[in-house]
């Protein structure tokens, strides 16, 4: 019976397994550190991470509508959720930095917690990554090409493109499930009409069974590039490389396709254009991503975090804060400079933090949909909910407790004069006093 | 619940303070280095100095933890 039920158990499993790598596998992931940019808005660059805090920000504020629209005393619904939320709250940060304390701060601790999480958990949301525009990676190599060629420069590093196999599907452009990532590379020191060989080469690699030479570091020679297009020209489906006729009216058919003609240095000819009767190049550049997986985002909150700490120091301490970074008190003078270092060095590690483990967790979670869909990828949500989470509660009690040692009185450890620092605790055994109270 | 999200975030925060303040002393005093070619002095002052900030800060940032582990202690004894 135990048996059964293993075997039973085994059998879910991998049927679960199966049923995700035949439908619902994603594309090889291409992980792109920096946030893509949709479109440009006069200097300013529209980014995918930018569009999802505007859209994260957009649901808080209806939300707080929603619940404080018709409020009841004996809440129920929105309401009662939404109050229960920031009762908690309230009662955590009050808890460590005493009441006087905990009400000056509680604003911003708040809303970075609630901010972080809704981003993050917003971020876990199927449609992000998913769907957004698509780049025609043809168009973009034929582009750069030309303005090499056209400035007759040599590309001085080697550059690449990645791109999916993508079809058109009801007026979509659809990466396959478990499509394959490809990469044209351009070495360092080619100039146009090399790079215009290597592509011819890259495509009757990518779409036919043809073999590119040996050596990939050399310039490909004229034999090679004829046996590619040769190739090409077989496959029905495989994009067809379109040369320039001796005319001379090759470049106004260009012109009207709106590709420039680039240059072969080993046809000693132009390629007009190139067509793809089947599968194209493509790549998707999603509408949404994640906020905190763009480091902007996380060095934003981080130095927002950073102002509002140095200003409540301020506040409590007037310019007698400065004391504890500028004194002429033998060791601790540099001590003083060493902990004005950390202040700054603490807004880095905000940020790298936060975005270290949203950005880590989105590769992972894009990695798993292609390589172990459905089943591995359930179970890395759930440690993505609980992470979003933590990094969320991390940021706002560490903002916490800084804030706390920012409005305490330097040099509190050694005497235990009056202060105004809350957290007041009569019979805590510790002279820190605005400091962790856990009981 | 208050009792263990301070000290948990200490702790997860003192691990990124730490690599961050050791890293970026490093990679400035590389930085320094290359300008002024005197490789590789200013990057053995880069560690050193990331090092000290990394333990001055790490003390500032672990000593809530440091309170929460004696109060336990004189809770529980």
């Amino acid at each position: 019976m135990k048996l059964l039920k293993i075997a039973g158990i085994a059998a879910v499993v991998i049927g679960w397994l199966a049923v995700g790598l035949l439908v619902a596998r994603g594309p090889q992931p291409e992980i792109i550190v920096p946030a893509e940019v949709i479109t440009r808005v006069g200097p300013l660059n529209l980014t995918n991470s930018l569009i999802t805090s505007w859209v994260v920000m957009a649901l808080i504020i209806i939300i707080s509508l929603l619940a404080t629209r018709s409020m009841k005393l004996i809440p129920s619904g929105i309401q009662n959720f939404v109050e229960a939320v920031v009762a908690f709250l309230v009662g955590q940060v009050e808890e460590i930095a005493g009441e006087k304390n905990g009400r000056r701060f509680f604003m911003v601790v708040a809303t970075i917690f609630i901010y972080i999480i809704f981003n993050n958990w917003f971020g876990l949301m199927p449609f992000f990554n998913a769907f957004g525009k698509t780049e025609d990676v043809n168009h973009h190599v034929f582009e750069e090409i030309y303005e090499h060629a056209h400035d007759d420069k040599v590309y001085e590093e080697r550059e690449h493109h990645a791109a999916w196999f993508m079809e058109n599907t009801a007026g979509m452009t659809v990466a396959q499930s478990g499509a394959k990532a490809v990469k044209f590379e351009i070495l360092a020191g080619d100039s146009a009409g090399v790079a215009t060989d290597r592509y011819i080469i890259f495509l009757a690699e990518e779409f036919t069974d043809y073999k590119g030479p040996e050596d990939h570091e050399a310039a490909p020679t004229e034999a090679d590039v004829r046996a590619a297009l040769a190739a090409l020209e077989a496959d029905p489906n495989a994009p067809k490389v379109h040369l320039a006729d001796a005319h001379g009216d090759g470049e106004a058919h260009a012109e009207d396709s709106g590709h420039h003609a680039i240059p072969s240095a080993a046809l000693g000819g132009d390629v007009e254009y190139i067509d793809f009767p089947g599968e194209k190049l493509g790549l998707v550049i999603p509408l949404f991503r994640s906020a905190f997986s763009d480091v902007n985002n996380t060095l934003a909150m981080g130095i927002v975090a950073f102002l509002c700490i140095e200003f409540w120091g301020f506040q409590a301490l007037g310019f007698g804060y400065l004391k504890k970074f500028f004194n002429t008190d033998g060791i601790m003078s540099f001590v003083g400079i060493l902990e004005l270092l950390s202040e700054f060095i603490r807004v880095i590690s905000f940020a790298f933090r936060l975005f270290g483990n949203v950005f880590a967790g989105e590769v992972l979670i894009l990695m798993l949909t292609f390589l172990m869909p459905f089943l591995f990828v359930d179970i890395i949500y759930g440690l993505e909910l609980f992470v979003g989470f933590i990094q969320a509660a991390v940021f706002a009690m560490l903002t916490l407790v800084f804030a706390v040692g920012a409005v305490e009185h330097h040099g509190e450890d050694e005497h235990h004069d009056g202060h105004e620092g809350g957290g007041a605790d009569a019979h805590h055994p510790h002279p820190e006093t605005g400091a962790v109270q856990a009981h | 619940m208050g009792s263990w999200m301070v000290p948990t975030a200490s702790l997860l925060g003192a691990g990124w303070f730490f690599a961050t303040a050791i890293i970026l002393g490093v990679l400035i005093g590389h930085w320094v280095d290359g300008k002024t070619g005197l490789e590789p002095v200013f990057t053995l002052i880069g560690i050193a100095l990331g090092l000290a900030v990394a333990a001055v800060g790490g003390y500032r940032m672990l000593s809530p933890f440091m309170r929460w582990l004696g109060d336990n202690d004189s809770e529980q004894g």
